[in-house]
């Protein structure tokens, strides 16, 4: 019994961390769509900011990862809005295709900074746990899970309830007339993508803390961001942090209760069974499958 | 293979005195062209680059002696170098590029999955392999001819950890449980460290297998917890061998001593890990304090030096595995006195010789025999060799964990 309530404490907290990485993959998708195979790669240049930091000023990466986030949104924002956008209108394939470019060039510039070396930022208190009643927690982890839940909250409420955020979701729904209620679409789409680019960073900076990165880790981190958004639902915030919280939790019983081998393959299949009997995810909303492309 | 008389050597020639032109008059100096495709990009691409850093080295020693002696003519190495992204299919088809170019001396690329692809092709297509980094007993059993790795098989990697725990430690403990990666290279590890473990009279407890690369390890940790084992040991690469040691602090999974593969000798262990990584064991190819010595590189203190002083840091056994490789080839070539494809694959398998590295000499299968593994424990943020006692620094500090 202790085992499993460990594997789940373990699983939920993980699960939020997977949450965070992948909200912003899903806002740009859902309001976009577009896929940005580049994420991952966001994901751990995040890290490497995180990491420099705290190398260079000694900054604790619970800091140091609004530091993450602010380098990352501008590099977003200037993405967006130098490259995407200038495809954004064509076939989907095409945005595919220079995200991939995008993560490539990423992937190996990060190999050539920074080397292919593992790291992982060193605080004294990310490896200690509290122990509550046999089950160990965590404090890096569970600090990291906490910070998640609360952003993902946040993003919520500034897309939901500013003027800002709901020209994000006015231009997602219907970029025709949201331009026409004078919304800057290419503003508002840079600014969307500088919001996934910059809390991709804050997700790097914890992955940094509690774990140990590498530039070719990015493309694992892509994958992830996949299989939550669509098994939470496109570009609803709520589904991200709910996609990645199953996600977190069958990871950690499928290892418990099967060969350690299948957590991969039960992610996918727990995604396909989702998919069967909910298209839209599991907090998608019809509209977005119905939206209007102009 | 060919000696390849370039045009810029015949002027160089030229610009010699007339004595040396006379002696060496037919010695018409020339390159021995030799393939590498290494992990230089993708999930491996660290280790790749120490690859390459070791075949490096070696043609620059080499060439600095004049380069190969081919029957009384030098011939300067030449390493042409090619990505294959760490995809084994794309290692093989590189193999298969070279000889297109006529290069029919392959040095072998990163890990046992891509050289495991290469020697078919090498095979195929009559050329000869020096495996530097392809430890997987897998590749030996196939009955190839002409594949012949320098380095210590698989199965040695926690084999040799279970035989120092065995030999050094004291209380001795008595159960042992395998934490293990699921690539091919990864399974042979354990299956060996397992087998040595119930010979050498351990309670050995399931193996618990995760994914290739994983950076959650929680699960297995989780499972064994409750079992209590004295030893846990990875069979892992540097991520998960880094996880579980992490994890099993956040756990408190508390065993007497952890002994890893492949991950602790990599200075980004100790690094990664902080006072962590403290005590633990790893086993691997090369230390500094291996015995042995040969012509173009000394002894194991003259290879880091000279590691430290061309790329800035010390050397790791990648580094010295594809040194090794690329020496094999030097060697075999000089003694077969020809570059001829099939003298070069009969000296190889004829070949034994002393280097920095140990002792080379291949069996049937193209296993170095004479190779022993060091193990070596993280002291004070240092790798130490800690067995096999002779070539040992230090002594082992059991228990390892407090």
């Amino acid at each position: 019994m202790s085992a499993f309530l460990q594997a789940t404490v373990y699983g939920l907290l993980q699960g939020g961390l997977l949450a965070l990485v992948a909200v912003g993959f899903s806002l740009v998708w859902g309001v976009m769509n577009v896929v940005n195979l580049a994420h991952g790669a966001f994901v751990i240049l995040g890290a490497y900011v995180g990491w420099e930091m705290n190398q260079w000023f000694g900054l604790d990466p619970f800091l140091g990862m609004f530091i993450s986030a602010a380098v990352l949104f501008v590099l977003g924002y200037a993405t967006q809005r130098l490259l995407i956008n200038l495809v954004v209108n064509g076939p989907i394939f095409i945005t595919l295709l220079l995200t991939f470019g995008l993560e490539l060039l990423l992937v190996q510039g990060m190999n050539l900074a920074f080397s292919a070396d593992y790291r992982s930022i060193e605080t004294s208190y990310a490896s200690q746990s509290l122990v509550l009643g046999g089950v160990r927690v965590p404090v890096g982890r569970l600090l990291a899970f906490g910070l998640a839940v609360a952003i993902t909250i946040l993003l919520v409420a500034v897309v939901n309830r500013t003027r800002t955020g709901m020209s994000i979701m006015a231009t997602g729904m219907d970029r025709g007339a949201a331009r026409l209620m004078g919304i800057r679409a290419r503003h508002v789409y840079a600014l969307t993508f500088g919001i996934a680019a910059g809390l991709a960073g804050m997700a790097g900076a914890m992955i940094g803390t509690v774990g140990t990165f590498s530039p070719s880790a990015a493309g694992a981190f892509t994958l992830m961001s996949f299989v939550v958004a669509v098994l939470g639902g496109l570009g609803n915030m709520y589904g991200a942090l709910i996609g990645g919280l199953v996600i977190g939790l069958v990871q950690a019983w499928g290892g418990q209760y099967l060969p350690g081998t299948w957590v991969n393959a039960l992610a996918f299949l727990v995604l396909i069974v989702v998919l069967i009997f909910r298209p839209t995810g599991l907090a998608g909303k019809a509209f977005y499958a119905a939206r209007l492309e102009v | 293979m060919t000696v390849v008389i370039t045009a810029g050597s015949l002027v160089l020639a030229g610009c010699g005195s007339k004595q040396e032109a006379k002696t060496a008059g037919a010695a018409q100096s020339g390159t021995l062209a030799i393939g590498a495709s290494l992990t230089l990009t993708g999930k491996l691409a660290r280790e790749g680059l120490l690859t390459k850093e070791g075949y490096q080295l070696c043609q620059d020693k080499v060439n600095a002696k004049g380069g190969v002696d081919i029957g009384g003519k030098k011939a300067k190495l030449d390493i042409q170098y090619q990505d294959d992204t760490s995809k084994p299919d794309v290692a093989a088809q590189l193999v298969d590029q070279f000889n297109d170019k006529g290069i029919k001396l392959i040095l072998g690329s990163y890990g046992s999955a891509n050289t495991e692809a290469q020697a078919a092709v090498v095979e195929r297509n009559g050329q000869v392999m020096a495996d530097s980094a392809g430890a997987d007993n897998k590749i030996f059993s196939k009955g190839y001819k002409r594949t012949f790795a320098v380095l210590s098989p698989a199965t040695e990697y926690a084999s040799s950890i279970v035989k120092a725990i065995a030999e050094l430690a004291t209380p001795k403990p008595k159960t042992v449980v395998f934490l293990s990666a699921d690539d091919g290279f990864s399974k042979t590890v354990t299956e060996g460290g397992m087998k040595t473990a119930k010979d050498l009279g351990f309670t050995v407890l399931d193996p618990q297998y995760f994914p290739n690369g994983a950076t959650d390890v929680s699960s297995a940790l989780t499972k064994v917890k409750g079992q209590k084992p004295d030893v846990i040991i990875g069979s892992v690469h540097l991520v998960e061998g880094v996880a579980i040691v992490k994890q099993a602090k956040e756990l408190g999974v508390t065993p007497l001593g952890f002994g890893e593969s492949v991950a602790p000798p990599t200075p980004d262990f100790a690094k990664t890990l902080g006072a962590l990584a403290e005590n633990v064991l790893g086993s691997s190819q090369w230390t500094q304090a291996t015995a042995g010595q040969d012509k173009y590189f000394g002894t194991a203190k003259d290879y880091a030096k000279d590691i430290q002083a061309k790329f800035g840091h010390a050397p790791e056994y990648h580094n010295a595995e594809a040194t090794a490789a690329c020496l094999a080839f030097v060697l075999a070539v000089e003694k077969a006195g020809s570059s001829d494809v099939n003298k070069v694959r009969d000296a190889l398998a004829g070949l034994d010789a002393d280097s920095f590295f140990g002792k080379i000499k291949f069996d049937p299968s193209g296993q170095n025999i004479y190779k022993p593994m060091s193990v070596i424990q993280i002291q004070n943020g240092k790798a130490v060799t800690v067995w096999p006692k002779e070539s040992a620094e230090a002594k082992m500090i059991w228990p390892g964990t407090k």
